[in-house]
């Protein structure tokens, strides 16, 4: 069990929040999707595991490489 | 009775090599669930298909370490993977820690040459210390061990090299992990110039051996590792399974295959994989998998430059490579890590005869303030290079996106030898949004933007890109699989019987 930073692969703003704390992911799951050159863009874990913070809110701006959520796993 | 008393010695002196570091190691190992290196020897090559070559090698530095040094460390010789002849150097960790010294140098030198000169693949399966010490200390030791060899490290890709990590893999395992045209890693193994316990001593830095070079690190930050994978069978299954896609050396066409029963069965639902809404992503690996041979996709690189996807599959049975954005990672704008990557697979595919078939859905190169710091527009030249030099056959489908800089690099133009686009494609020099606000003064919200959107959109579509013969073909998108089986074929080097110009082969990658 490791904790693993979950980034967001592109600077643009949150639009949907789509995990919560405590909640079990798979690979491949969608935890944050932000709005970015005019497109929706998921963030996804590669990783299976449960996640124990979500750093972000909707509307919140977002850059490269920026820590928005951790999992467990 | 002489000649009793040699074979006598002959046995002895042949277990106590067979035995390595001796039985207490090998123990040890397989109560740790390791295996040894005459294990992994027999997993991977084809029953009794193993000579070896250097079973009686020991020390050729301290004649007086020969018990302590059985095999020297390093097992060498020849195999057979699915058939096929291979040169294979398998480190034995238990005789000093398979580190490097004279003999076993002399051992990997000998499996290269051949390997380069007869035309079969190179498999070297590390775990390793590094340099022996002392050997390899001070002048004398410096001069009569290192460098003097100028083909120890000379790639000119004349055969597929593979190349792997398991366990501590110090000093020249991860030198060849870099070297080779696929590098396997397990977790646990550590790839690193050096030991946490040397960058302690040096620099006063407390790490893990896995924040050093876990796998993690070599699969998401450095992109050196091609694969990662859980168990050790796995390593190896790995090796065996992108040699099926290779030729056994660059003057030859890769092996076919039969073609799998259920492939292309999901081609017609293939278009329902895009959104109708351009705003939406998708993971173009199921449009891929949908495409090839029924589970034939080998990617490469899956954790790094995430928003292209590499990899070795088959297409009617022949050997391809796919390159392809993903918009499901940064909405498939290509960034340093991918541009590298691709690049890297462009060199492979081109180096071994192996056709490449580009998947386009692009809004560009990444822009912004990292990508620049990431040296992007070196990544991006060396890419437009890249695809100027391919000279296997090489197709295009546009399957949505497709703008700027980045439409020449996936093949736009004259780079692809056949461009087809789905009736999806969109091609422009930037997205329309931009363009609109570039081109006619108006921002998102103000009066007559969306009329001049539209108008910009219509512009953008397949038909004009049709109409000037800059794609030979609009597709229905569940005919895609057919027409590229055709189109390779009729692509085909027929004049050089699929030998490629190789004008990548001593491109140096993994930088």
């Amino acid at each position: 069990m490791a904790s693993i930073d979950i980034k967001s692969e592109i600077t643009g703003t949150v639009w949907q929040v789509k995990a919560k704390p405590g909640d079990k992911v798979e690979s491949g799951d969608t935890l944050i999707v932000i709005e970015s050159m005019k497109m929706e863009i998921p963030v996804i874990t590669e990783d299976a595991g449960t996640v124990t913070e979500i750093r972000v809110k909707a509307k919140d701006p977002v850059a490269e490489g920026q820590v928005v959520a951790v999992i467990e796993g | 009775m002489a000649h009793e008393a040699l074979l006598k010695e002959y046995e002895a002196r042949r277990a106590k090599a067979l035995a390595g570091g001796g039985a207490e190691k090998y123990a040890k190992r397989k109560a740790a669930g390791m295996w040894n290196a005459r294990e992994r020897i027999d997993y991977l090559v084809d029953k009794d298909t193993f000579i070896e070559s250097g079973l009686f090698g020991s020390s050729g530095v301290y004649a007086e370490q020969a018990d302590e040094t059985q095999t020297d460390g390093k097992l060498a010789g020849f195999g057979k993977i699915d058939g096929r002849d291979v040169c294979l150097v398998v480190n034995d960790f238990t005789v000093k820690g398979a580190s490097t010294s004279a003999t076993n140098s002399k051992k990997i030198a000998h499996m290269k040459r051949t390997a380069t000169e007869r035309g079969m693949p190179l498999v070297v399966i590390g775990e390793s210390t590094g340099a022996r010490l002392p050997d390899a200390m001070g002048s004398r030791g410096m001069g009569q061990l290192l460098g003097n060899d100028v083909t120890q490290f000379r790639r000119l890709r004349e055969t597929p090299m593979c190349a792997a990590a398991i366990g501590p893999s110090f000093g020249s395992s991860t030198w060849l992990m870099c070297q080779a045209d696929f590098a396997v890693m397990q977790k646990g193994a550590v790839v690193a110039v050096s030991s946490p316990r040397l960058v302690s001593m040096a620099l006063g830095e407390k790490v893990s051996a896995d924040d050093l070079g876990g796998w993690r690190l070599h699969a998401e930050v450095t992109g050196l590792v091609d694969q990662v994978v859980d168990r050790e069978e796995e390593v190896f299954d790995a090796i065996k399974r992108f040699l099926s896609y290779m030729p056994s050396h660059h003057m030859e066409a890769p092996p076919d295959a039969p073609v799998p029963g259920g492939s292309g069965a999901d081609m017609d639902k293939v278009f329902s994989v895009l959104p109708e809404s351009r705003t939406q992503v998708y993971d173009m690996k199921r449009i891929i998998r949908a495409l090839a041979d029924k589970d034939t996709l080998f990617e490469i690189k899956p954790r790094f430059g995430k928003s292209a996807v590499v990899g070795l599959a088959r297409l009617g049975g022949k050997s391809v490579g796919i390159v392809a954005n993903n918009p499901l990672h940064r909405g498939g704008a290509l960034d340093a890590d991918a541009c590298r990557k691709i690049v890297d697979f462009l060199v492979l595919c081109d180096s071994f005869n192996v056709p490449i078939v580009l998947l386009v859905d692009t809004p560009g190169f990444q822009i912004g303030t990292e990508a620049e710091r990431a040296g992007a527009p070196g990544k991006i030249m060396n890419f437009m290079n890249a695809i100027t030099l391919v000279t296997v056959p090489h197709l295009s489908v546009i399957i949505r996106k497709s703008y700027g800089r980045a439409y020449v690099c996936m093949g736009g133009g004259r780079h692809s030898d056949d461009i087809a686009a789905w009736p999806t494609a969109e091609v422009s020099f930037m997205s329309p949004e931009f363009a609109t606000n570039i081109v006619h003064g108006v921002g998102v919200g103000e009066p007559g933007f969306e009329e001049a959107l539209a108008d910009i959109r219509k512009g953008a579509d397949v038909w004009g890109l049709a109409a000037v013969y800059a794609a030979q073909a609009v597709l229905r998108p569940e005919h895609t699989r057919d027409y590229l089986i055709r189109m390779l074929d009729v692509f085909k080097l027929r004049i050089t019987k699929g030998v490629g110009q190789h004008l990548m082969r001593s491109w140096p990658t993994s930088y």
